[in-house]
């Protein structure tokens, strides 16, 4: 049974349509990423979940019961905010056991939650402190704390790692990971950043203009990417996209990029004459002697990051640079002429409109 | 597979709260209206009428009497025009102090700049009372009691503390950045302050405009204590004074009132954006 | 360059600073040295007395009465203001349709002048015709006939009614602001887990309006100390001084007895109330800054 249906769920605001007719499907247990950039409608869609903003058109299902008309705190999902939303005024402890309080459960019983998510966060000596005296990384657990205190469906977040620097982040990626093996809990997790993505779903539905682009499993997205915008939104450094002409030559067809041509595989007969566009990985690339290239090509910038070295070269003939992962011990200079191989067999071909080709 | 029993409240279309709210609004409203629509009728009404008990009553026939009465009466223009005369310099000056002091206290602050702020912002919160016999005598020994200078001098001072502090506040927003960027470009301070920073400020002098006006407009207690000829006397003064004349003519003395309020209100109603942000901001951040 | 800063801070500050310092400073010293004298407001000549003046406080009928009255119109300053102002602020909060206008409404009486405001309620509690004696007449049927203002048992009273009525809206737009600061994902917490209507209210609304409250308790108190012309034109401290404050004690013990030294000595007690009020008051800004921010 699903945990959580979306069944052709829209949403516009006035004329503006920011979630077009979106279904899908989470499994119990599943941890999935919504992924996408800023105003592509991830965090609106994850406030339809919660009800803070109604729906209209479609249907939500959370357990398998319609909730489309429910009210937000009887949908059993639980949010965290990007901006953790603690109440400055309540201690710790009362913030995460702000939902059994209201809901008048027993002061004991309360206390006993309370303590029991504390252990589990670690921020049982922090139970007394009041909010303004924490800091980031503590700020987040302590809004996780109360979103797990009352044992949702489904638990929602919100861009909640945008805020802290990025040492923390790299720590809490990993704390809600582990939070997810111990819950075995549904989550859902609304990122701008692919890296996030990447690290800590189960599966990721990428979203572009109120639709969703694509869905899957990280590696999925990685390697076979469905159109042009998920292939260039997923890794980093982003894939390279190269102005390509797909011609056929006898019985082959010959793909013809800058000054140099390919040869296809027989798989690819279904276009000819066709001005596309061919994507290509950074680490899928490498840098030779001039004359042993696919194209001839200047190093403009080195990026040395210690495990590997970034390069951006200028291809003949190619307005936009390309980006090149190298091992460390490669050695190139700025102004440097150099040949380009390509590893064909990794190209990802889009047409003009987008879609993948083959 | 049990389906899970969760109730399901669905969102009612009408929410009978909102009905129950808008009652409750509507009949504070009333009561908080009442007084007004008061002075309202008594303007328009008879002195008999009034005195029979109609005042709460719509008036069948509007009477214009009483209008007529106050706008023929030959105090009435002299004390608007004294109060023109106090409000408008007060105004003006108490704001270009407090725009001249807030640049300072917000882009040239100094070692102890921050307690001399303080010094000048606390005279908000003080009675006047408290320097009322001084500045009596003061303007005594100047012998300028009986004019309108001590009154115009009292506001321009009193105003300075919360000029002062909105100014700060707004000159604050404006960036550092803009600052230096004039000044490298050769500008001096005064330069800044008068090309850069003022002409961003214009809405905090707005909100400064509208409260001062307003403030010393209604004032009552300063020109009571430096006034004492009736040609001297500012308009609130001068209602308390006419009260006595029309001691029974209730219609002539709403009429007055309400034409005494009249340059307030429209400041008001036009600027009230600006007053409750002038209200607020002095307020919050005070 | 350092110079020239302090330079244009020299020029920039000396209008306004000296301004404020003859003109309020000087005379705030100059009222503790009057308060020594028995100056009586237009002789040259006086002699200074010590501490005749705060002595003859002590034994001043009026000004214990004075006391008495400042602190029940201060009591009342807080509390009717405030929890109108809390309650219209709410209400108006939740969206009542015609929000605006209301907020105008409730708001209006702030522009008006005391004199005014004292015209106003003078007309409603007129023994004759008022508004608050023809209701009374009509619900009861009696012939009922009052003069609010003119018995001691409810001068002060009705003033105060009348103050809080012109008060309130500052309090209410007070109290709107402070709402309209409280971050929304703050309330969305509370619509997720599930707060009905009152317990958003007390646990999260109020409680985060702490600063706002902070705010408006503090110009209450402050205002009341400062309330003079409404009195004045509402009563005149009367009848028998039932309704004096001190602001009226000391202004008649000044201006129309011409103790002016006495006066001082009054003003120097409000002076002190005033520091005492205002230190408070900043310290528990300071506190509410803590845990605010």
């Amino acid at each position: 049974m699903a945990d959580l249906h979306l069944d052709n769920v829209s949403k516009s605001f006035g004329t503006l349509e920011v979630i077009r007719n979106v279904c899908l499907d989470v499994a119990h247990g599943e941890f999935i990423v919504f992924v996408g950039p800023s105003g592509c409608g991830k965090s609106t869609l994850l406030r339809l979940i919660t009800g803070l903003e109604s729906v209209t058109g479609g249907r939500i299902f959370i357990g398998g019961v319609d909730v489309t008309q429910v009210r937000p705190s009887d949908r059993r999902v639980a949010m965290v905010f990007q901006s953790y939303a603690l109440f400055p005024h309540l201690t710790v402890a009362e913030n995460i056991g702000f939902g059994l309080r209201l809901a008048k459960r027993p002061a004991a019983v309360i206390r006993q939650r309370v303590d029991a998510v504390a252990r589990t966060l670690r921020i049982k000596d922090l139970l007394d402190r009041k909010p303004g005296q924490l800091s980031g990384g503590q700020r987040q657990r302590v809004a996780i704390g109360r979103s797990i205190i009352r044992s949702p469906e489904v638990f929602l977040f919100d861009e909640p790692l945008s805020n802290l620097d990025a040492a923390l982040r790299v720590l809490m990626r990993l704390e809600i990971t582990r939070l997810h093996n111990r819950l075995q809990a549904t989550m859902i997790f609304v990122t701008h950043d692919q890296t996030e993505a990447m690290t800590l779903a189960d599966r990721i539905y990428v979203f572009n203009q109120g639709r969703i682009e694509q869905s899957g499993t990280p590696m999925d997205l990685y390697n076979s990417p469905s159109n042009r915008f998920v292939a260039g939104f997923i890794g980093s450094p982003a894939m390279n996209f190269l102005p390509g002409k797909v011609e056929q030559t006898g019985d082959h067809m010959m793909l013809k990029i800058g000054s140099t041509r390919l040869r296809l595989d027989q798989s690819f007969t279904s276009v000819s004459h066709r001005e596309i566009s061919v994507g290509i990985r950074p680490e899928h690339l490498r840098v030779v002697e001039s004359s042993a290239g696919h194209v001839r090509a200047e190093v403009e910038i080195i990026e040395e990051l210690g495990a590997e070295v970034i390069a951006y070269l200028q291809i003949e003939g190619i307005s936009d640079p390309i980006t090149i992962r190298l091992p460390p011990q490669r050695h190139v200079v700025p102004g440097q002429q150099v040949g380009v191989r390509f590893a064909s067999e990794h190209f990802h071909l889009f047409g003009s409109n987008g879609t993948r080709l083959c | 597979m049990a389906e899970t029993t969760v109730s399901v409240p669905s969102v009612a279309p009408f929410n009978p709260w909102k009905v129950v709210l808008l009652i409750c609004v509507g009949c504070l409203a009333l009561l908080f209206l009442a007084p007004t629509v008061g002075v309202l009728l008594s303007s328009i009404k008879t002195t008999r009428e009034i005195a029979f008990g109609e005042l709460w009553t719509i008036p069948g026939t509007i009477y214009w009497g009483n209008f007529i009465e106050v706008l023929t009466n030959p105090s009435v223009p002299q004390y608007f025009l004294n109060t023109i005369f106090v409000t408008l310099p007060a105004t003006i000056l108490s704001i270009i102090l407090g725009v001249l002091a807030g640049y300072v206290f917000s882009k040239l602050p100094f070692a102890g700049s921050n307690l001399l702020f303080l010094v000048i912002i606390s005279g908000m919160f003080f009675p006047p009372q408290v320097i009322l016999i001084p500045l009596f005598q003061f303007f005594n020994s100047l012998g300028l009691i009986d004019t309108l200078w001590p009154i115009i001098c009292v506001h321009t001072a009193l105003g300075i503390p919360i000029c002062t502090l909105l100014m700060r506040n707004f000159f604050a927003t404006v960036p550092n950045a803009l600052r230096e960027a004039a000044i490298l470009e050769g500008a001096n301070e005064w330069q800044v302050l008068i090309r850069v920073a003022l002409p961003l400020s214009l809405p905090a002098i707005a909100v400064l405009a509208t409260l001062q006006f307003t403030w010393i407009w209604n004032d009552f207690l300063w020109p009571l204590i430096f006034t004492q000829s009736d040609e001297k006397r500012t308009i609130m003064v001068g209602i308390v004074n006419l009260k006595g004349q029309y001691s029974v003519a209730w219609g002539v003395q709403g009429a007055l009132s309400l034409i005494a309020s009249l340059p307030t209100l429209i400041v008001f109603l036009f600027f009230q954006r600006y007053f409750i942000k002038g209200m607020t901001m002095g307020a919050v951040k005070g | 360059m350092e110079r020239s800063a302090l330079y244009w801070r020299v020029v920039l500050l000396a209008a306004p600073v000296t301004v404020f310092a003859v003109l309020v400073i000087w005379p705030l010293f100059s009222s503790f040295f009057y308060s020594f004298t028995n100056w009586n407001g237009f002789n040259p000549e006086y002699d200074f007395v010590g501490l005749e003046n705060f002595a003859k406080i002590g034994s001043d009928r009026l000004f214990i009465g004075a006391i008495i009255n400042t602190t029940i119109w201060m009591v009342a300053a807080i509390l009717l203001p405030t929890l109108l102002g809390l309650a219209l602020a709410l209400l108006l909060d939740s969206k009542v349709p015609g929000g605006p206008i209301f907020k105008t409404l409730f708001y209006l009486p702030i522009c008006l002048s005391a004199v005014v405001v004292g015209q106003i309620w003078i007309w409603i509690y007129q023994a004759d015709w008022g508004l608050l004696n023809t209701v009374i007449r009509a619900v009861s049927g009696s012939s009922f006939n009052y003069a609010w203002l003119a018995k001691p048992d409810t001068s002060l009273g009705s003033v105060i009614v009348a103050w809080s009525w012109q008060q309130t809206g500052l309090s209410m737009v007070i109290f709107l602001a402070g709402l309209t600061s409280i971050p929304n994902d703050l309330l969305e917490v509370c619509e997720i887990e599930g707060a009905s209507t009152w317990q958003r209210i007390r646990i999260v609304l109020i409680p985060l309006l702490t600063p706002a409250t902070v705010v408006v308790v503090a110009l209450s108190v402050i205002n009341s100390l400062k309330g003079f012309d409404i009195l004045y034109i509402m009563t005149g401290g009367g009848p028998f001084h039932s309704s004096d404050t001190l602001a009226m004690h000391m202004y008649n013990e000044s201006f129309k007895k011409y103790l002016m030294g006495y006066g001082s000595a009054i003003s120097v007690v409000l002076f002190l109330i005033a520091l005492t009020i205002i230190r408070i008051y900043f310290r528990n800004l300071k506190k509410v800054d803590e845990i605010y921010g």
